[in-house]
């Protein structure tokens, strides 16, 4: 799934390992989010979407929404 | 928290293959070659069990990992088991109609474990 991740982690200085600790999930698992290897899951995506203050479809580009 | 989890799946391994290595240790130096049946049955069992106990380790260590080393583990983990029990399938039934050497049940697992090696690299994702 397209994604933003690593623009706004890059916005705010965050390592993965850093956003990974803030999310509670493992570094592996943001590297795999931003490479689009996992997509994550509703918990998760919330998750993100709190910690970067902004809603999950600018964080995530919903593959079934017409553009 | 992922150091935790896998600090905890290290202890149990090393614990559950500890014992498993100091039994078969003593098997090799005699220990229970005076043994008969029954015993030898219930002997059989308690070498088994730290085996099982790893498979325990593992699938607990998957649990109590996150999402995306959840998912990629369950993916390799079924597709080690799926390939293991076609090839296990397969010699099988060479033994029975081509004659072929018997394999022995207890190289299953070091069988999966070799295969979950030769896959897990192409594994990659949890699409």
């Amino acid at each position: 799934m397209k994604n933003r991740l690593k623009v706004l982690r890059a916005e705010r200085n965050w390592t993965q390992e850093e956003l990974g600790k803030r999310v509670g999930v493992s570094r592996q698992a943001i590297n795999a989010l931003e490479t689009e290897k996992h997509d994550p899951s509703l918990d998760l995506a919330y998750r993100i979407s709190k910690e970067f203050g902004t809603p999950v479809e600018t964080i995530f580009t919903n593959p079934y929404q017409p553009s | 928290m992922s150091t935790t989890v896998d600090q905890k799946y290290k202890i149990r391994t090393a614990l559950f293959m500890g014992g498993y290595v100091l039994v078969n240790v003593a098997a090799i130096f005699g220990a229970f070659d005076d043994m008969k049946p029954p015993g030898t049955w219930a002997f059989a069992l308690v070498v088994a069990a730290p085996v099982a106990g790893h498979l325990w380790a593992l699938l607990r260590w998957m649990q109590d990992s996150d999402e995306f080393v959840r998912a990629i583990s369950a993916k390799r983990f079924i597709a080690a088991t799926g390939i293991t029990m076609a090839l296990v399938s397969a010699w099988g039934f060479m033994e029975v109609y081509a004659k072929a050497p018997h394999f022995p049940l207890v190289m299953v697992l070091p069988g999966f474990w070799a295969v979950w090696g030769f896959t897990a690299p192409f594994i990659r994702t949890t699409h």
